[in-house]
């Protein structure tokens, strides 16, 4: 059973340290984002990388449309992870949706976790006037799910004819050829109206994990605005704007990202 | 930037590799409707609709920094005016005096942009309908199931009401040997031959009848039809009968039995008007020395006397017992000769609604034993004419007076 969770979700564990950090992608996005910034953790931790079901690796044959139509799925694929590993009190870095992810994760079984690391999180896309501003209208983010199917045939052709033209860095390709083709449409939008959809804003006040909330300069799809609403409504959150600009530092920005964490838990550490 | 590339049919944009716009062609810059001025420097995401901001985020600034190149991405821009420019958009990264420059030929697809809407549309409308069908498919399934179930249910149920219906027609068997344990044996000597049939139309019956030797040359004779049949009719004549065995034994006067069974079955009812029956009923009080018959018919179908002369027939003269209280009973008196012979029957031996054929048959077998009469009687109610009183309960009794 354990075994079979492991390679339903292509779970790989490098490293050796004693506590283990798991490194979770975003929307739409593989283990592969994580190389450059999961290396630089891997002296000292036990580093945790996978994919959720229908992403990356993982078994395709696993994915449920019932399951994940909303982020609970994707949620009890996290808790089914650490219950498969035993995890206890270990470190949660999630991008972008997969932030709200891992919180929802500890909310549900917080003894696996000790801290939450959030890159680019939001608790809720759309705007709620007067009081909550989360940068998009409906009709944006169903013109982003049009958008993306009117993109697919496109995909295809572009990835498998840029291999060639990378014979300096193939390793780079191909990380993106396994993180882009093997999404099925279906399940790339299915994840999009789960993700972008939900709204959290009602669990963080259940948060018992402390957490660190990094914020990038210009990111248009979490703006500051809804870093600094988590600051003020996520219990024991640790707030750092970063100078990275976009939605993707872990990728544009590794050198920052690993020095902020790294930074932030050796001071949580101390106290 | 080149005359001609300012002017060539399509969109032409460089970027910074911060997305910021360094310069556009006039073709570009007419279609937004900017000017130059308006535009560089800005951040590209002025020149795009929101969702269109989301996928460039989450789409071409990555595979712009792995790739170095985009093609044919589906994008849609933004006017001055808000209005939306659905375009094909090919790009490519390349080094320029040390910086990274992005260079982006964008093409208006408006026509192709509907075309693909529509193909989209009717690929969403098929998928529902699959997804409807298979919806449909399971739903049946589950209905299937549930039949299924249904059907085992029903099964078990029948199975159980077989057994029911088992054990219900033995006790009904075991009821109906009880009822006719009860009958009397006939009687037969030098002054009286008396014979009798009897035959519940299902397991037990609604008629009764009784013959009893009063002393050396009275015998009681009686035959009772409860109206309906079945367990409530055949109750009642269990009742009536330990009654009128126990009054003809003891007395015989007809007035006498016939008023006390009548009281009795007021009595049975009083209390309970659903369940009320009346019965017709029919007391013969035979005297052999005296050679005459006191009668009571209350109801019942008239009795046939038989002798060389022809036949009497002992007529009904009061309503049936159980029907109205206070009914006087009125006993009749009728001599006999030697010889004479009287059939007494309940309506299941006739056709009550047709003609009686028992008077002929009497007749033209006057001379015949008594045993060949009741097998030709027995014979006509087989017949197929009378079939249909096989709904009914059938008794007859016949009487040789010597």
């Amino acid at each position: 059973m354990n075994q079979d969770i492991l390679l339903r979700n292509n779970v790989q564990i490098e490293g050796s340290g004693e506590k283990s950090i798991i490194f979770a992608p975003g929307f739409n996005c593989d283990q592969t984002v994580w190389k450059s910034v999961a290396n630089a953790f891997k002296q000292e931790y036990q580093v945790i990388l996978f994919d959720y079901v229908g992403l990356g690796k993982s078994d395709i044959q696993s994915y449920d449309r019932n399951r994940y139509h909303t982020l609970s799925g994707y949620v009890q694929d996290l808790l089914e992870i650490c219950a498969a590993l035993d995890l206890k009190e270990s470190i949660f870095v999630g991008h972008s949706v997969s932030s709200m992810i891992g919180m929802l994760a500890s909310i549900a079984k917080p003894s696996y976790f000790s801290y939450l690391i959030m890159i680019g999180p939001s608790p809720y896309y759309l705007n709620d006037p007067p009081s909550y501003y989360g940068g998009f209208e409906k009709e944006d983010l169903l013109g982003l799910i049009d958008m993306m199917e009117k993109n697919y045939i496109g995909w295809a052709n572009m990835f498998a004819s840029t291999v060639m033209n990378n014979p300096d860095r193939p390793y780079l390709t191909k990380e993106l050829e396994d993180r882009f083709c093997s999404t099925d449409p279906l399940i790339a939008r299915q994840f999009a109206e789960a993700a972008f959809f939900a709204d959290n804003r009602r669990d963080l006040s259940k948060v018992s994990v402390p957490s660190l909330i990094m914020q990038c300069s210009n990111d248009i799809i979490a703006p500051t605005e809804v870093g600094e609403y988590l600051k003020n409504h996520l219990p024991y959150s640790h707030y750092k704007k970063l100078k990275a600009t976009g939605h993707c530092p872990h990728m544009s920005h590794p050198e920052e990202t690993i020095e902020v964490i790294q930074e932030y838990l050796s001071a949580t550490v101390k106290q | 930037m080149d005359e001609q590339l300012n002017h060539v049919p399509g969109g032409f944009l460089t970027l910074s590799e911060d997305g910021i716009i360094l310069s556009s062609n006039q073709t570009l810059l007419g279609e937004l409707n900017y000017s130059i001025s308006q535009l560089t420097g800005q951040h590209i995401n002025k020149i795009f609709t929101k969702s269109a901001q989301l996928f460039y985020q989450l789409y071409f600034v990555p595979l712009i920094k792995v790739n170095k190149k985009v093609e044919e991405m589906y994008l849609s821009l933004e006017s001055k005016s808000r209005k939306e420019i659905p375009v094909l958009l090919n790009a490519q990264a390349k080094i320029r005096q040390n910086e990274t420059v992005i260079e982006c030929i964008m093409i208006p697809i408006r026509q192709r942009h509907e075309f693909e809407n529509a193909l989209l549309e009717a690929k969403k409308e098929a998928e529902a309908a699959l997804l409807a069908k298979n919806k449909a498919v399971s739903d049946l399934e589950i209905a299937l199931k549930s039949l299924k179930e249904k059907q085992s249910e029903l099964l078990k149920l029948n199975e159980q009401n077989q057994k029911y219906k088992i054990e219900t027609k033995k006790e009904l068997e075991l009821a109906r040997k009880i009822q006719e344990t009860t009958l009397t044996d006939s009687i037969s000597n030098e002054f009286i031959h008396i014979e009798a049939f009897y035959k519940a139309s299902r397991e037990l019956s609604g008629d009764i009848y009784g013959v009893y030797q009063i002393d050396k040359y009275r015998y009681g004779i009686i035959i009772l039809d409860v109206m309906g049949h079945g367990i409530s009719s055949a109750l009642i004549t269990m009742s009536v009968q330990s009654l009128f065995q126990r009054l003809i034994s003891k007395e015989g006067n007809p007035e006498i039995v016939v008023k006390e069974l009548d009281q009795h079955l007021h009595n049975l009812f009083q209390n309970n008007e659903e369940a009320r029956h009346y019965c017709t009923a029919m007391y013969l009080l035979i005297d052999t020395k005296e050679q005459k018959i006191d009668f009571i018919n209350a109801g019942h179908p008239p009795a046939f006397l038989q002798n060389s002369m022809g036949i009497q027939e002992l007529n009904s003269s009061v309503p049936p017992i159980g029907t109205f209280e206070g009914t006087q009973f009125k006993t009749r008196t009728i001599p006999y000769q030697k010889g004479s012979r009287v059939l007494l029957y309940t309506d299941g031996v006739t056709d009550p609604f047709g003609f009686n054929h028992l008077k002929p048959l009497l007749l033209d077998n006057e001379t015949k034993p008594m045993h060949e009469l009741k097998e030709d009687i027995i014979q006509s109610m087989d017949n197929t004419n009378f079939a249909y009183h096989q709904s009914d309960d059938q008794c007859f009794l016949l009487i040789d007076l010597f």
